[in-house]
């Protein structure tokens, strides 16, 4: 098959802008000025008469029409656990709840059209006082966002792992520890957008576009749509970028029920502007916490107190709410732990909806826990890599269970640390640190550990660990593969090519990888689930492929099957060489001769005469451990010399090293991609990229203009260092690894820019460091 | 209007509002070119307009009119990769693929036109092109790999 890379180097690229269809209307969505209002009025009777104006869609339409939004994670009656869910429609109903929520959409001709009908649609507000600060939110008498609810807590729970009382007494001292995320998320470069048409023959509604994950949008979308699942077919078209931002499609719901309703193709494709307003949001915790440590630098426990600033809601417009379990089970992070006390609090917000994001809720536990083991390094005089060395969990510990329930597959965390210490050249940047701080240069040396668990199946969320894969060879003797693993940018397409062409013995061009369509039952490339879930299953079907093709040419050869081999899109004997069919001539005597002379007996009772294999995987990790909700578990260090100019605020990174374990690697390239793009991310997070609002609730920073996502300018050089533990409990040793990158390098910038302003004794207790906060920093002097 | 675009001439009715984005996907079903933040800031949109790399949904049509504009289309013969969209491909520089058409455009006004190609120059020119995926390393070794394809007339 022609690869991914050739087409769109070809200019024949599939993404939701090159997509048509004859007789194609289009859809666009007004939002709300107001971060916080009651709607009083919606007249949409001047925009209906507009020339061109095919349909406008208003929440009323939807209460009538439509299920309101499903809950995609779902915490009540469990023991302990606060709980709420909102009832919701993806257009406001009644009242809007933040700046850009849709309260209509326009059905037009053409694009324009929609836009100018508008400034026709009067919708009456009566503006109420948004609250955009979750603490804010958290006190008596604060406007509410929902008033059924009395107050602004959607969750509340205590997290309780080993005996954290015992260790406080234990102590040598205790270490308080504050530490801030502001408000980000991905934003591809391509919004979110689909292509929605109702066949009536068939009753079925097709729907194609940026969909990362068709399976569970096709239960999403027939539940909102009152349909038969089984009459809505969604295929994954080019995916311009996901980062879990194209988990989310309540607004795709709304344009396929247009699609219905007036009987032509109708097309949504958002603006850069849209998707940053009414996007998915992330990140926004805070944690408050003590620490209880040994003054040989060994770290006990801690207890914390963790909010998460939700936005909106976290539960029915995508997937987010196991976020907070993710964040408060991955603290302990690479290190040995013994009691860990987490209180935390989901809040909501007149802000937009909480979604995923590249990281999802583990990577906050693992920020938190480095800034802790570089405060705890400060205040201990211990060298931070000492420090990460003394704590960590050892070689021979693995399988490790982790006083969250997480068991850890397998690892060597010294030897990646030592190998960063070593390629960082960090003893030679100490003393380079000492030479120019006389001169009035300030570098800083920051470094950052980071386990990644992968694969999440959680239970109280549609998240579960079912998966499907297919391998067929053709009747012209191709591999056709059809996965969940859609492509976004992560490599699917080319890995799982690699993949099956490896066990199956053919040509990369003769595998053929099918888009990815809701027919396939899996949850799609969330949680870096791909080398995990998706693979395995793939890797198990081929297998399966194999062995019905090594039993029947051992009976067609009259060969031993230990002779059998399959290579270079042939199958052979190896003691026999002239005994050799290639994969045409292989299916053609399956598909076309398999009589009753064709395949031998014992196939035939069997009933093995498909060179079609259906088949899944299950996480035995998960099988053998129920408490532990990832399967396996990378690790990375990341090591960062940076300088920070003290007149300007502005950093300048001077060397980055990445030291990365992600088990067995199929293509080392693709890995290396994920490595960089993801830690360029980070760097974005660390340093600039924030989403502001006003103090009236608009989002002021809805544009690349203001939402500074990294240039090549601002990307440093990346030295990469492989090393490779393979999974005990995945088919061919391979750990998913999409999110430790971004994680470690947000974590190593912080570190780094701490420990440059070390002689101003200046905490970084809040992310990003944008130039003006340090500035801040180093005026305010010395921290708390 | 009249406009050339990948060597062949067109005259075309247009609306003056219309961007040059517009024109060339709508009317001209350039398939490469994509919509990106339509502000200017991504440059996932880049053409050469008269040789020179514009986002294209900064132009409005007038201006545009008489010019002369090439695409990631116009860069390939026939069935051939051009060596620079080649040396993307070997180089693994493309993950989503979505700012990679304007990216190329970019990348080959560069390699045409720098004079010193260094590294700290082609990062300069490529800044204007957001990519959110490959954090630039893979994108920078193949526009480096591109440029010794052309020094050693390997290159059209």
């Amino acid at each position: 098959m022609i690869s991914k890379e050739r087409r769109i180097l070809s200019g024949k690229g599939r993404f939701i802008d090159d997509l048509e269809l004859p007789n194609m209307a289009h859809c666009v969505f007004i939002g709300s000025p107001y971060a916080h209002a009651r709607i009083k009025t919606i007249d949409v009777s001047k925009a209906l008469k507009k020339s061109g104006i095919l349909a406008v869609l208003t929440g009323e339409d939807l209460v009538k029409r439509t299920e309101p939004l499903p809950m995609l994670s779902d915490f009540s009656g469990r023991p302990g656990w606060h709980w709420r869910a909102p009832r919701i429609y993806p257009l406001a109903v009644e009242k809007v709840r933040f700046h850009g929520e849709p309260v209509a959409a326009i059905i037009a001709e053409t694009p324009t059209l929609a836009l100018e009908a508008a400034d026709l649609i009067e919708v009456e507000y009566d503006p109420l006082p948004p609250v955009l600060d979750a603490e804010e939110a958290m006190k008596k008498g604060a406007p509410l966002v929902y008033e059924e609810w009395g107050d602004n807590i959607q969750l509340h729970t205590l997290f309780n792992f080993g005996d954290v009382e015992k260790v406080f007494q234990e102590a040598d001292r205790i270490l308080q520890v504050s530490w801030r995320e502001n408000r980000t998320s991905g934003f591809p470069l391509e919004p979110r957008g689909c292509l929605a048409m109702y066949e009536p023959m068939t009753e079925t509604l097709n729907t194609w576009g940026s969909y990362q994950c068709p399976f569970r949008a096709q239960h999403y979308i027939s539940h909102v749509l009152r349909l038969p699942q089984t009459n809505v077919r969604v295929v994954a078209s080019d995916i311009g970028g996901g980062f879990g931002n194209k988990i989310n499609i309540w607004k795709y719901t709304v344009v396929c029920l247009a699609a219905i309703l007036i009987g032509r193709p109708v097309k949504w494709h958002e603006s850069t502007r849209e998707f940053i307003l009414t996007g998915p949001h992330q990140r926004d915790v805070r944690w408050e916490s003590e620490v209880a440590i040994k003054n040989d630098g060994r770290i006990l426990g801690i207890k914390a107190r963790f909010i998460q600033d939700l936005g909106v809601e976290i539960s029915n417009r995508d997937y987010a709410a196991p976020s907070i379990v993710a964040a408060c089970s991955c603290v302990p992070n690479a290190y040995r732990l013994q009691g860990l006390r987490v209180e935390a609090y989901g809040i909501v917000t007149n802000k937009s909806f909480y979604g995923a994001y590249r990281g999802f809720g583990k990577d906050k536990g693992a920020k938190f826990m480095e800034r802790i083991m570089d405060l705890m390094s400060r205040e201990c005089k211990l060298d931070p890599a000492e420090l990460r060395l003394k704590n960590f969990i050892q070689p021979h510990e693995f399988p490790y269970r982790q006083i969250s329930g997480l068991v850890y597959d397998s690892g060597n965390y010294p030897v990646i640390m030592q190998e960063a210490l070593r390629l960082a050249e960090v003893d030679t940047w100490r003393k380079k640190q000492k030479e120019l701080r006389q001169k009035g240069q300030y570098i800083g040396i920051g470094m950052a550990f980071v386990v990644e668990p992968a694969g999440i199946a959680a239970p109280n969320a549609r998240f579960s660990g079912l998966v499907q894969a297919r391998v067929r060879i053709t009747p012209d003797g191709l591999a056709e593969v059809y996965s969940d693993r859609t492509e976004i940018g992560q490599g699917a397409e080319r890995t799982n090519t690699l993949v099956i062409s490896h066990i199956l013995g053919v040509k990369p061009e003769d595998v053929i990888i099918k888009p990815v369509t809701s027919d396939t039952i899996g949850m799609g490339p969330i949680s870096s689930r791909g080398a995990v879930y998706s693979v395995s299953a793939l890797a198990r079907a081929a297998k399966a492929v194999k062995s019905i093709i090594i039993k029947y040419a051992s009976a067609f050869f009259k060969d031993d099957p230990g002779n059998i081999r399959l290579e270079d899109g042939a199958i052979y004997s190896v003691k026999n060489p002239e005994n050799r069919l290639n994969f045409k001539e292989l299916a053609d005597r399956f598909y076309f001769r398999p009589g009753p002379r064709g395949l031998p007996q014992e196939m035939q009772m069997n009933h093995e005469i498909l060179l079609d294999v259906s088949t899944s995987w299950y996480s035995p990790n998960n099988a053998q451990n129920p408490t532990t909700t990832y399967t396996t578990f990378a690790a990375s260090a990341d090591i960062a010399v940076l300088e920070v100019d003290i007149e300007t605020g502005v950093t300048k990174i001077l060397k980055y090293v990445h030291v990365h374990d992600a088990g067995k690697m199929i293509s080392r390239d693709t890995v290396d991609g994920q490595i960089y793009g993801g830690i360029v991310q980070g760097i974005g997070e660390a340093l600039s990229e924030e989403l502001i609002y006003n103090e009236r609730g608009e989002l002021s920073t809805d544009s690349y203009a203001d939402f500074v996502i990294p240039t090549a300018v601002d990307a440093p050089d990346i030295i990469i260092k492989h090393f490779e533990t393979p999974s005990p409990y995945t088919e061919l040793g391979t750990k998913g690894m999409g999110e430790s990158p971004i994680i470690g390098s947000k974590a190593v910038i912080i570190s780094a820019i701490e420990e440059a302003l070390s002689p101003f004794h200046v905490r970084v207790s809040e992310a990003p460091a944008t130039r003006e906060r340090v500035r801040q920093w180093i005026q305010n002097g010395p921290a708390r | 209007m009249e406009i050339k675009v990948n060597h062949h001439s067109y005259q075309l009715e247009v609306e003056p509002q219309e961007t040059l984005l517009e024109v060339l996907k709508n009317k001209l079903k350039i398939n490469s070119l994509h919509q990106g933040c339509q502000e200017g800031e991504c440059g996932a949109c880049t053409v050469l307009l008269n040789g020179q790399p514009v986002c294209s949904c900064l132009i409005l049509s007038p201006q545009a009119d008489g010019g002369e504009v090439l695409t990631l289309e116009g860069l390939n013969r026939g069935g051939e990769l051009h060596p620079l969209l080649e040396a993307f491909m070997e180089n693994y520089a493309i993950q989503c693929g979505y700012c990679t058409p304007g990216m190329v455009m970019t990348a080959y006004y560069l390699i045409n036109h720098l004079n010193n190609f260094s590294e700290e120059s082609i990062r300069k020119g490529i800044e204007g092109n957001l990519c959110r995926c490959t954090g630039y390393v893979q994108i920078l070794q193949a526009i480096k790999a591109a440029k010794k394809e052309k020094d050693s007339g390997r290159w059209w």
